[in-house]
């Protein structure tokens, strides 16, 4: 389990109730002692955790990634690069990347709606909360709950093709998942139907906030609705699309509840994730997987290395 | 005030600790006590694939029945795993995957000491119970069989005899054209459904490898060959039948929302003529049927495509083979429960199936196949070699015990991607890759 | 004129968006209202026969294992949030009322974490928790749940920074320690951020579907994500029974937003402003 906490804090709240005397609570020690050593009391589970769970993790990534270990053996016998050859001259490996290009675009997409609809609504518009809440609404369906609604919804004879049949498209309908042309667009689509309700909630938040005497000097400079968007919101909410975009990218490759209970990975629809979870689970080559998740940890924080610089977002003043 | 606070936080505290302590008491594992006592008794977990049986109670009958015959029995908790080969390859990562279970198809032969209990010398067994060889390895038994299959196709009487399709097609390409018939005589969905969703169901073709070439050795053979796919080889045969058929467009139309449950109930009510599954879909298929209001006997069994000197040829062998946990903490009852299970649950004649045992009757269902077909039980493979074929296998990537590369070939033939002989020649250099790293 | 086609052209596209979030959810609440055989033969659009065809739900429920689903998911929200609260406020207030040496580089190593992306991570993580022993418990994914989360620390941060020094000082001059000002002074102030976490964090476990496929494959002790997971099984072939489960998953999230909306927007916009 995690280090045992001492008296002083954490999840053993039996603990908590101090002593009805003013005395001072805890280890009892002398108080300048204590002093020094409180912070990093309350810091031991915190940092363990966070340590156990999040960092030793990566670095056993790495190691795991230079070997051949199946998951089982107790050896774990050095290949060196091999992994990482593997992963870009196996074409179906790569064929995973090209198939986060499709997430990626569609996170685009996403924001642009979102963009497009948090402008909308935070000037006059009726039904303002109903029109927010049913944008939102879809962001908070559970994952599974969500493929299983677009199962029925884009299965042969489903609702799409029977709205296209209805309204005189026939000719648009196809096989949303079972064509290997389109398949991924159909995922990826999905996949804009879930996120963008939170996309749009942030930017319609950092919209607001901005001071509204800026919009009204800009009226009385005469500028149109376009200039105002273009030059007062967008440099103002600038960080937050920043965020956003980094949650973009790293969520077109993290991609696995949608393509995994529509199609679980099936028809040419295979995800990172999907494959790396096969590769360590069901072929128990856990040294090609680690590789593959390295490889994927390294996309994004490159992305968002190139994102912090072309974009510097605020930090938040932590100091 | 810091009274009042105090209580509250006191309350919040309690209730926070009771939760906790809840969830552990709750989350216990199997068999949480280990069994010393020598005699069946306390609790076991058993693994099953057949999800089916569990929801239709017949599973809970076995348990009442076991734990009739052994009192000190407290509970048998039955889990059932709908991707059984890859939810249990996932939890054999830890020490958690039941007392009893059925060996998965992904294990070699060298891996089953790894996680599975020795049942006993594997001479012994093959006394009294048929295909124990299957999961044997220097010697020793890991698993026993529980039913077994012979292997071919089932297939809807009704439509194909209305397509004019009375005969057993003697080869891949009669095969095809009996494919062909149905199809221009009109059928609902397709003439054969390939299960591609579920996946699982395209490895139930690997059950005609061997028939086809009426080579007991194909096994031992093939890990020494180059070109396992090439024409008129089982795999060349077998692959190339999936990848022809759905090419000619024989199969179902959108392989992306296939439902294994679903097709049950197709091929009962003629929507669906034929599916390529082990003889132990028999008894599925029929309840199926007779479920949508049809007649059971619609339901047939086929041999496998292809006739070597004037006979058709099937492979029996085992079903599942049952296993204990090598980390099993009551490994006496779970053992108690294989025995029973196997002597006397019935279960392989409810499933219409051949008995594990030696002396074991043939069903009814099977009379005729087994009159009419020549049955070939595979030959193990020759001491020191036992893992090689799935050395090769896995360091060749194609892993033609996951589905995934036959889902690919599906994939190509729709697409045009790749000809039949591309797809082909690839597996062919992976395999050989595969040999050549492992020494072969 | 341009400005009333303007007005127009935004209610339109407000209209069409809203029709293509909503519809799909309405087609899967009229085929949990059908019959079997009413699901086969009718449209996805026609109403069902009977609206008050619960026999879905009832089978759902019962043969579905929800019940056990939502009890399961319950249990593990309560510990990961109680884990969550304590661990989050005490990092905010060690970070926040402390200057101690190493201070930047703890900030730094939680600021470092956030990202990297859970998913990649799991193929290792698996083995630690399974070197625990915790594999098939509810105790890795409260461990998970608590020990990953560092929006809620962010957001503790921000709150603990608004909580005024004076007050700790004048615990202090009676004679308070450390842990009872954590507890009687900071922990209540912090009601907001708590709030905030327990919404936004409920949202997640709650949704959460990728860990317990993965670490809890025990079907007693599943959590509602892959309780409607399972389904697909043995329901493969009854959509009617499947919609009904997923509109059950649905319901208390519905209800949970109409309530509580202000929260829910607040939460996912401050936790932005990280």
């Amino acid at each position: 389990m995690t280090t045992a906490p001492t008296g002083l804090h954490g999840p053993s709240p039996v603990d908590a109730p101090p002593p009805a005397a003013p005395a001072p609570g805890g280890a009892g020690r002398g108080r300048g002692r204590r002093r020094q050593l409180t912070p990093y009391l309350f810091l031991v589970v915190p940092v363990a955790l966070l340590v156990l769970l999040t960092y030793v993790p990566v670095a056993n990534m790495f190691w795991y990634s230079v070997t051949d270990w199946d998951g089982l053996d107790r050896t774990k016998n050095f290949v060196g690069l091999d992994n990482y050859v593997e992963i870009f001259t196996d074409p179906q490996n790569v064929r995973v990347f090209y198939v986060s290009l499709y997430y990626f675009a569609g996170s685009f997409v996403q924001m642009a709606l979102a963009l497009y609809f948090a402008t909308l609504l935070s000037f006059d518009v009726r039904f303002k909360n109903l029109w927010k809440g049913i944008l939102f609404f879809p962001y908070l369906i559970n994952g599974v709950a969500i493929g299983l609604i677009f199962l029925n919804f884009l299965k042969p004879g489903g609702g799409l093709d029977t709205v296209l049949l209805s309204v005189g498209l026939d000719s648009l309908v196809h096989q949303w998942t079972g064509d290997p042309a389109i398949a991924n667009f159909s995922l990826a689509a999905v996949s804009v139907w879930r996120y963008m309700g939170l996309n749009f909630v942030m930017f319609l938040g950092a919209i607001q906030s901005i001071n509204s005497e800026v919009y009204e000097a800009a009226e009385i400079d005469g500028a149109s609705r376009w200039h105002e968007f273009w030059h007062i919101i967008l440099p103002s909410i600038r960080p937050v699309v920043g965020l956003s975009f980094i949650l973009a990218i790293s969520g077109a490759l993290s991609v696995f509840e949608i393509p995994y209970v529509m199609t679980g990975g099936g028809n040419g629809t295979e995800t990172f994730v999907i494959r790396t979870i096969w590769m360590a689970f069901n072929r128990n080559v856990v040294g090609l997987a680690s590789a593959m998740a390295v490889v994927l940890l390294a996309v994004v924080l490159l992305v968002t290395w190139v994102q912090r610089r072309v974009v510097p977002d605020e930090e938040v003043d932590l100091t | 005030m810091f009274l009042h606070q105090r209580r509250a936080r006191l309350a919040v505290a309690s209730a926070a600790v009771t939760v906790l302590a809840l969830t552990a008491a709750c989350s216990g594992g199997p068999g949480d006590e280990e069994n010393t006592s020598g005699e069946p008794g306390g609790a076991i977990t058993v693994l099953t694939w057949r999800t089916d049986l569990i929801e239709d109670g017949t599973f809970d009958g076995y348990v009442e029945q076991f734990k009739a015959a052994y009192p000190d029995v407290t509970d048998v908790k039955i889990e059932g795993l709908t991707d059984y080969e890859g939810e249990v390859r996932t939890r054999m990562s830890t020490t958690n995957y039941g007392d009893v279970l059925a060996i998965p198809g992904s294990v070699t032969p060298d891996q089953l000491g790894d996680f599975f209990e020795p049942l006993g010398d594997q001479a012994e067994l093959a006394e009294q119970y048929r295909w124990i060889n299957d999961k044997s390895f220097e010697g020793t038994s890991y698993g026993i069989p529980v039913v077994g299959n012979v292997q071919g196709y089932v297939y809807n009487k009704r439509v194909w005899e209305a397509a004019g399709v009375t005969e057993f097609p003697d080869t891949p390409e009669a095969f095809l054209d009996a494919l062909q018939a149905i199809a221009d005589d009109g059928i609902e969905v397709a003439p054969l459904y390939t299960n591609y969703k579920d996946a699982w169901p395209l490895s139930q073709w690997d059950g005609w490898l061997g028939a086809v070439t009426a080579d007991p050795d194909w096994k031992n053979e093939v890990v020494e060959s180059d070109e396992p796919w090439a024409d008129g080889t089982d795999y060349g045969v077998v692959d190339g039948l999936v990848y022809d058929a759905v090419a000619r467009g024989l199969t179902e139309a959108d392989p992306t929302t296939t439902n294994w449950e679903e097709s049950k109930r197709l091929l009962g009510t003629g929507q669906v003529a034929t599916m390529v599954l082990g003889s132990w879909a028999i008894p599925q298929m029929q309840a199926a049927a007779q479920a949508a209001g049809e007649d059971p006997a619609d339901i047939a069994y086929a041999p496998t495509p292809v006739t070597v000197d004037g006979s058709f040829h099937s492979v029996a062998g085992g079903d599942y083979n049952l296993g204990i946990n090598v980390s099993s903490r009551n490994k006496v009852t779970a053992r108690a429960w294989i025995d029973w299970f196997n002597h006397e649950s019935g279960f392989s004649q409810a499933q219409a199936g051949l008995s594990p045992l030696v002396d074991g009757d043939i069903p009814d269902a099977l009379a005729d196949f087994v009159d009419e077909v020549e049955l070939l039980t595979l030959n193990p493979a020759p001491d020191g070699k036992e893992a090689l074929f799935g050395d090769i296998d896995t360091a060749s990537g194609i892993v033609t015990t996951d589905p995934k590369f036959r889902q690919q070939s599906i994939d190509d033939a729709r697409s045009g991607a790749r000809t039949k002989q591309q797809v082909f020649d690839d597996l062919n250099t992976a395999w050989a890759k595969g040999r050549a790293e492992v020494g072969a | 004129m341009i400005r009333t086609l303007t007005t127009t052209g935004k209610y339109v596209t407000l209209v069409v968006a809203s029709i293509a979030m909503l519809l799909p959810i309405v087609l899967i609440v009229f085929g949990s209202l059908k019959t079997g055989q009413e699901f086969l033969a009718t449209n996805p659009f026609t109403p069902p026969e009977s609206l008050a065809n619960v026999s879905n739900y009832a089978t759902a429920f019962t043969r579905g294992g929800m019940l056990r689903g939502f009890a399961n998911t319950v249990l593990i929200f309560a510990a990961a949030i109680a884990g969550t609260i304590l661990i989050g406020a005490a990092t905010a207030y060690a970070l926040d009322r402390f200057r101690f040496l190493g201070r930047s580089a703890v900030l730094g190593l939680f600021l470092l974490a956030t990202l990297v992306p859970g998913v990649t991570t799991q193929v290792a993580t698996f083995q630690i928790i399974n070197g625990l022993g915790l594999y098939n418990s509810r105790w890795a994914l409260i461990l998970l749940f608590m020990g990953t989360d560092i929006i809620s620390i962010y957001i503790f941060l921000q709150f603990v920074r608004a909580i005024p020094r004076s007050l700790d000082e004048a615990a202090m001059i009676e004679g308070a320690g450390h842990l009872r000002i954590f507890l009687q002074i900071i922990l209540p102030n912090l009601k907001p951020a708590i709030a905030t976490v327990v919404i936004i964090k409920g949202i997640g476990i709650y949704n959460e579907f990728f860990l317990p496929f993965l670490y809890l494959p025990d079907p007693d002790l599943r959590p509602i994500s892959t309780a409607l997971f399972a389904f697909k099984g043995p329901f493969g072939s009854q959509w009617e029974i499947i919609s009904a489960g997923v509109v059950i998953t649905i319901v208390p999230i519905l209800v949970l937003f109409l309530f509580l909306q202000r929260y829910i927007y607040n939460g996912f916009t401050s936790g932005a402003t990280k």
